[in-house]
């Protein structure tokens, strides 16, 4: 699958002011995506003693940078979910499934955050993200962005548990990663999706993740 | 079922609030007692014991006709996965040149009594194998063995998940346990499996899936 094909050649994302798009460049260069992007790395499912088989070009990063990876996937998902439940879409076993959702990722934010704060590091800003017209449109639209997010942020983490030094960082991480499993599956059964897609977690390199992103930065 | 099971499925684990989080998180890695693994292979084979369990549950559930329809064809796919967590861990320890563990011989009572039952009781296992895998990662040494030890401890989460569901659980504390999940350590789990196994330690010949 083509890094476009992630979220079916459709924009999911459009930052609201320039400052919002600087603020979302400046993480994703601090990565390395954008022009020094070379080639798609797509991850396959890393199996038990293919140790060599890691994200090359992510293991210098460091823990800080890791963490401000993961808030600004955390400040999208959380955002996603605030403009998704207010539209309005979904109701009762949906919606009180959803909700939760939503609650997590804000969650997330706020301990990715701290932490970041915590270690001395500066968290990267809120991007002031607007989803393009037809994200909630539907319920169906919600949820099958939903089901990309979801999937994309597990995937995410899950490339990076070989890279975190810090011991109790990778815990932190470890426990957020699986609700964000949690959640994929869910919203995997209640949109007709497959909620057990491998019996062991797919990941992806930190360029991939946010090159899924980029193309649908509006200038 | 026993009181501990009924404990267990009444007693979630409590949300961890957001200002709280990081506090519980950093404490994920050390609720296990300092000795309860001394290497990669003895975590592996507390995992492996442990999806030996899972994978002959749903082997003896699936069979015994209480579900049918997407239902079924939700826990046939857990159950594969279960199986091929064994298969994945039995290989890894013998490439790593320990000894696997053998299959424990199992006796679920009367857990495939009832669709409920067979659902309940899965809903527990999925919990506490979610609740293990993360209660043992800090004691996995080789860092490509913890990557694929997450990416089974996510799935199990995404099992867990979606049995709650289909039990139609509330939404939190149900189908899902908090905005983090939460280790459980070694003794505990045991604890928790011990009524499923017919003479701790006793092994019988190796199931095929």
């Amino acid at each position: 699958m083509g890094i476009k094909a992630i979220f079916g050649g459709r924009p999911v994302l459009e930052f609201a002011d320039e400052h919002s798009r600087r603020s979302f460049l400046r993480n994703a260069a601090l990565v390395g995506v954008g022009a020094t992007y070379v080639a798609s790395q797509l991850g396959d499912p890393l199996a038990f003693g293919d140790a060599d088989r890691g994200y090359a070009g992510d293991a210098a990063k460091s823990d800080l940078d890791i963490l401000n990876y993961a808030l600004t996937l955390e400040y999208l998902e959380a955002a996603f979910y605030t403009a998704g439940l207010k539209a309005n879409l979904l109701k009762g076993r949906e919606l009180e499934l959803v909700d939760p959702i939503q609650q997590h990722e804000a969650n997330h934010v706020t301990a990715v955050r701290t932490t970041i704060t915590d270690l001395g590091g500066r968290p990267v800003a809120q991007p002031k993200v607007k989803f393009p017209a037809g994200t909630f449109a539907n319920r169906a639209s919600f949820l099958k962005t939903a089901a990309t997010f979801e999937e994309l942020g597990v995937k995410a983490y899950h490339g990076q548990v070989p890279l975190v030094k810090d011991g109790a960082i990778l815990a932190a991480a470890a426990s957020i990663a699986g609700v964000e499993s949690r959640h994929a599956a869910i919203i995997a059964q209640i949109s007709g999706g497959n909620p057990f897609p491998a019996p062991i977690e797919a990941n992806l390199g930190m360029a991939p993740v946010l090159k899924a992103a980029m193309p649908f930065i509006a200038k | 079922m026993t009181d501990t099971i009924r404990d267990l499925i009444h007693g979630n684990a409590s949300n961890v609030e957001a200002g709280a989080a990081l506090g519980a998180l950093s404490h994920g890695f050390h609720l296990a007692a300092a000795k309860d693994f001394t290497s990669d292979i003895e975590v592996l084979n507390y995992a492996l014991t442990l999806e030996y369990l899972e994978a002959e549950f749903y082997r003896q559930g699936n069979r015994a006709g209480l579900v049918s329809g997407k239902e079924k064809q939700y826990l046939m796919q857990i159950g594969a996965d279960e199986a091929s967590h064994v298969a994945t861990l039995t290989a890894t320890i013998q490439k790593l040149g320990g000894t696997p563990a053998g299959a424990p011989a199992v006796d679920f009572g009367g857990a495939f009594d009832s669709r409920k039952s067979y659902l309940t009781t899965a809903h527990v296992f999925e919990n506490k194998g979610v609740g293990a895998y993360l209660g043992a990662a800090g004691f996995v040494k080789d860092k490509m063995i913890l990557q694929a030890a997450a990416g089974i401890f996510g799935v199990e989460a995404r099992h867990a998940a979606v049995v709650g569901n289909l039990l139609g659980l509330k939404a939190e504390g149900g189908v899902y346990q908090g905005a983090t999940e939460t280790g459980i350590p070694k003794a505990d789990v045991l604890k928790a499996v011990a009524p499923f196994l017919q003479d701790p330690g006793k092994v019988v010949a190796a199931i095929t899936y």
